[in-house]
């Protein structure tokens, strides 16, 4: 196995352990010189028992599915992954849930409704201004609700040992939306007079987000959608059947490398 | 004369019985196909040889073709063999005139019933009482075409399931003793055979061998200059040493003319003879300091390079590749032996017999495991010194192919791409730095604009956490050392931001930390600020 040391930079202060060059061995038995081990005896017995080049990639294939041990690393997933290959078809099918509005990107169904509610739902932040507690805990199961963010992190920190660094809904989108988003943006602006809506974060203390809600004319439908929102419910109506951004990766790899260069990108001003 | 709407009627109302009867017939043929073909292809990638033809040639049984076995002819060949069984234990049995004659065709006819299929009927054969026959027909002073056709029998006996190779050890003290220089060449190529497939099976068999004194026979067989006696010694050698343990490594390289032996095949043999022999140079340089020493002091990398760079066999170019890996991967004395200062440094860098131009040639290859492999040799080049990195970077070829590579090669090949072109943007920890780590900051600059950043964030979104933490651990050198802060904003443009994002969820706390820090300390919210 490699053997990455943990650097000792000084300018590395947060710890993170920088790429070292080091030489790596591997003993003959590694499960790292497989494939070569298993060549040796099909090319052995290939001319003894005539085996076809077709019969040799059939082979191949038999043993490349035996690919054993390998699961899903998303927390909970637990699901046993084919090859390398799939696990994006998988985590695309199975984690990917994209925000319509912000092409932002959760694991599951739930987180993704709940950030719309706190993100995008001006009924929701109405109801937050009177005092009600609509801050759902992100733990499935757990129920309790909370007046404020900074109280359901608190929660989430104290009753669920999550990291104090944990910022599940922090919005980064607000600072560096993806191109996708982005690109949208710009589109919209030329397209319609914006309003701009002002996100609740002051807590945070981070800049507040901007987002245009209206001139978008799927609002009328996202909102009316939410408020039929419950947890645990499968809103597939909330994705407009539109494909997650990172659906680029599917297309192969040579093409990929083709249409690279994105256009010079506009943040959101402040 | 029936109508057609009558026939289709009578018809439809036979088929539903016809049908399943073929059903349970055809379900049972496909499942005995799907055993079958598991089977098979486990057979093919055992480390044990069948021995199907004589290696007189003559006397051929014209083999059956190798489409799958079907219930009744499995059956048929299962009777047979215990009927071969019978008739050499009455032969056997018998004393008077001409017993030996009857011996030696009892066991041709078993040998044959043996050698017809990909699957012999060796479980019948066991069960039939064969086992204590043959260890019979092996003793000392029988004429040669009996310990020839009864070690052929074990032999194809040991190619089946562990357990019916386990079944040969009460023969095996007297196949290693006819290993011995006064027995006739074939008897003993044959018997190194079935030694060759119990030692395949597993350490524990290959102790029990290595204890009742194989290795010194054995090796002795590999020191003529050619013949078939020789290529299977060799094989059956490779199988006996390769380890984990590393004792009969270390012995075999002791034995007197070994070495000379072993590279001299290297430099003159067939490529068929050469391949077994890089086997063995593969399993010395894996496990034993003493045998890589002496073979590097035999200038044995010499030889490896120029067979890689002339042979076009990808039987023989897996082992040289790996002997010559194993070299460098070794301990540094043994690795700046082998590039001898000045000579491969000043020379021209695509000199196709020198290490890199072999390794390039190998990236190139059609075949996954050699451009696998020649990755990650040319990444514990490129993990040398800074020269090492340079002889990497200023090879016209190597750059360009590791750059395509990182973008369409498989999975596993994209990975060891990537450690070379990591190694080659940062300097190993030296004593005088205080353990700094330096970025080379030329290559770094040149690679990312060159391309290589969107492979690297590919792989932090790959399931294999060792894949992901290298993407990350690029990606920090990225977003450290780019000049005049470009670093996040590539990033950014590739779409690494979102990649990071996804470790959220991940189970694995040290990649959710790594990633959590790197988009906290360069994405935080004074990203985009500066603008």
């Amino acid at each position: 196995m490699a053997m990455m040391v943990l650097d000792v930079d000084p300018k590395a202060d947060s710890g993170f352990p920088c790429w070292n060059p080091v030489r790596r061995r591997f003993a003959p038995e590694s499960p790292f010189f497989e494939s070569g081990n298993i060549e040796r005896e099909l090319l052995a017995k290939q001319i003894a028992l005539d085996l076809g080049e077709e019969e040799k990639h059939q082979l191949w294939r038999l043993l490349d599915d035996d690919c054993k041990d390998l699961f899903c690393p998303i927390v909970g997933c637990r699901a046993r992954l084919t090859s390398l290959e799939n696990f994006e078809n998988h985590y695309n099918s199975q984690h990917a849930a994209a925000c319509s509005v912000c092409y932002k990107v959760y694991p599951t169904s739930r987180l993704l409704s709940i950030h719309i509610s706190e993100a995008h739902d001006s009924f929701f932040q109405a109801k937050v201004a009177r005092g009600y507690p609509m801050y759902e805990c992100l733990v499935e199961g757990c129920g309790l609700k909370f007046k404020s963010y900074k109280s359901r992190q608190r929660h989430l920190v104290d009753k669920h040992n999550f990291p104090t660094s944990y910022d599940f809904f922090k919005n980064k989108a607000a600072h560096h939306p993806s191109k996708k988003a982005r690109e949208k943006k710009i589109h919209r602006k030329q397209a319609a007079t914006t309003h701009k809506h002002e996100e609740d974060e002051e807590e945070e203390g981070t800049t507040s987000q901007k987002m245009d809600v209206e001139g978008e004319a799927s609002v009328d439908s996202l909102t009316s959608a939410l408020s039929n929102l419950t947890t645990g419910s499968t809103p597939s109506s909330v994705s407009f059947g539109r494909r997650n951004p990172r659906g680029l990766t599917f297309v192969p790899r040579s093409v990929h490398q083709r249409n690279n260069k994105k256009p010079e990108d506009s943040t959101p001003p402040p | 004369m029936s109508t057609m709407a009558e026939d289709g009627f009578a018809s439809h109302k036979r088929d539903p019985v016809k049908s399943s009867v073929g059903g349970v017939a055809s379900q049972k043929r496909r499942q005995h196909a799907v055993a079958v073909r598991k089977e098979r292809r486990e057979s093919l990638v055992r480390a044990k040889r069948l021995c199907r033809v004589g290696s007189s040639g003559d006397d051929a049984d014209t083999p059956l073709n190798n489409a799958m076995m079907v219930d009744e002819e499995e059956s048929v060949l299962d009777a047979q063999a215990a009927a071969a069984v019978e008739e050499l234990k009455s032969a056997v049995a018998n004393q008077g005139k001409g017993a030996m004659q009857k011996v030696v065709g009892a066991l041709r006819e078993l040998r044959r019933v043996l050698s017809r299929t990909e699957f012999p009927p060796i479980e019948a054969a066991l069960e039939a009482g064969a086992m204590p026959l043959l260890v019979h027909c092996l003793a000392f002073g029988s004429p040669d075409e009996q310990l020839l056709e009864a070690a052929w029998c074990l032999t194809n006996i040991a190619a089946g399931k562990p357990e019916e190779t386990k079944a040969l050890v009460p023969a095996l003290p007297l196949l290693i003793a006819h290993l011995g220089e006064k027995s006739s060449s074939p008897v003993a190529e044959q018997c190194a055979w079935a030694l060759g497939n119990v030692a395949g099976e597993g350490e524990e068999l290959r102790n029990v061998l290595l204890s009742q004194g194989v290795l010194l026979p054995l090796a002795r067989m590999m020191l003529p200059s050619k013949g078939s006696t020789v290529r299977t010694a060799a094989w059956a050698l490779s199988n006996l040493i390769k380890g984990p343990d590393p004792k009969a490594a270390t012995n075999l390289i002791r034995v007197d003319g070994i070495l000379d032996a072993i590279t001299r095949h290297l430099r003159k043999a067939d490529e068929e003879l050469a391949t077994e022999v890089a086997w063995i140079t593969v399993y010395l340089s894996a496990l034993s300091n003493l045998a890589t020493a002496m073979l590097v002091k035999s200038n044995v990398h010499e030889l490896l390079l120029h067979r890689l760079a002339t042979s076009t066999s990808l039987q023989l170019l897996i082992p040289l590749l790996r002997s010559l890996g194993n070299l460098v991967a070794g301990d540094s004395q043994t690795t700046s032996a082998i590039f001898m200062p000045g000579q491969e440094i000043t020379g021209k860098c695509d000199n196709k017999y020198n290490i890199i131009g072999v390794l390039t040639k190998c990236l190139k290859s059609e075949h996954r495991v050699l451009k696998k492999e020649a990755a990650w040799v040319l990444s514990n080049v490129a993990a040398g010194s800074v020269e090492h990195k340079q002889l990497i970077y200023k090879s016209e070829a190597v750059i360009p192919l590791l750059l395509h590579l990182l973008s369409t090669a498989a999975f596993d090949v994209r990975k060891e791409v990537a450690y070379t072109i990591g190694n080659l943007c940062v300097a190993a920890a030296s004593e005088q730095d205080s353990g700094r780590l330096s970025l080379i900051l030329d290559h770094l600059v040149f690679l990312v604009e060159k391309g290589c950043l969107p492979g690297f964030i590919d792989l932090i979104r790959s399931a294999d956490t060792e894949a992901a933490k290298l993407g990350l651990q690029f990606m920090e050198m990225v977003l450290r050392g780019m000049p005049n802060g470009e670093g996040p904003k590539l990033v950014e443009r590739e779409d690494g931001i979102e990649a990071m994002e996804r470790f959220q969820f991940h189970e694995n706390e040290d990649l959710r930390n790594m990633a959590n820090g790197l988009v906290d300390r360069y994405f935080g919210e004074d990203y985009g600020l500066d603008r």
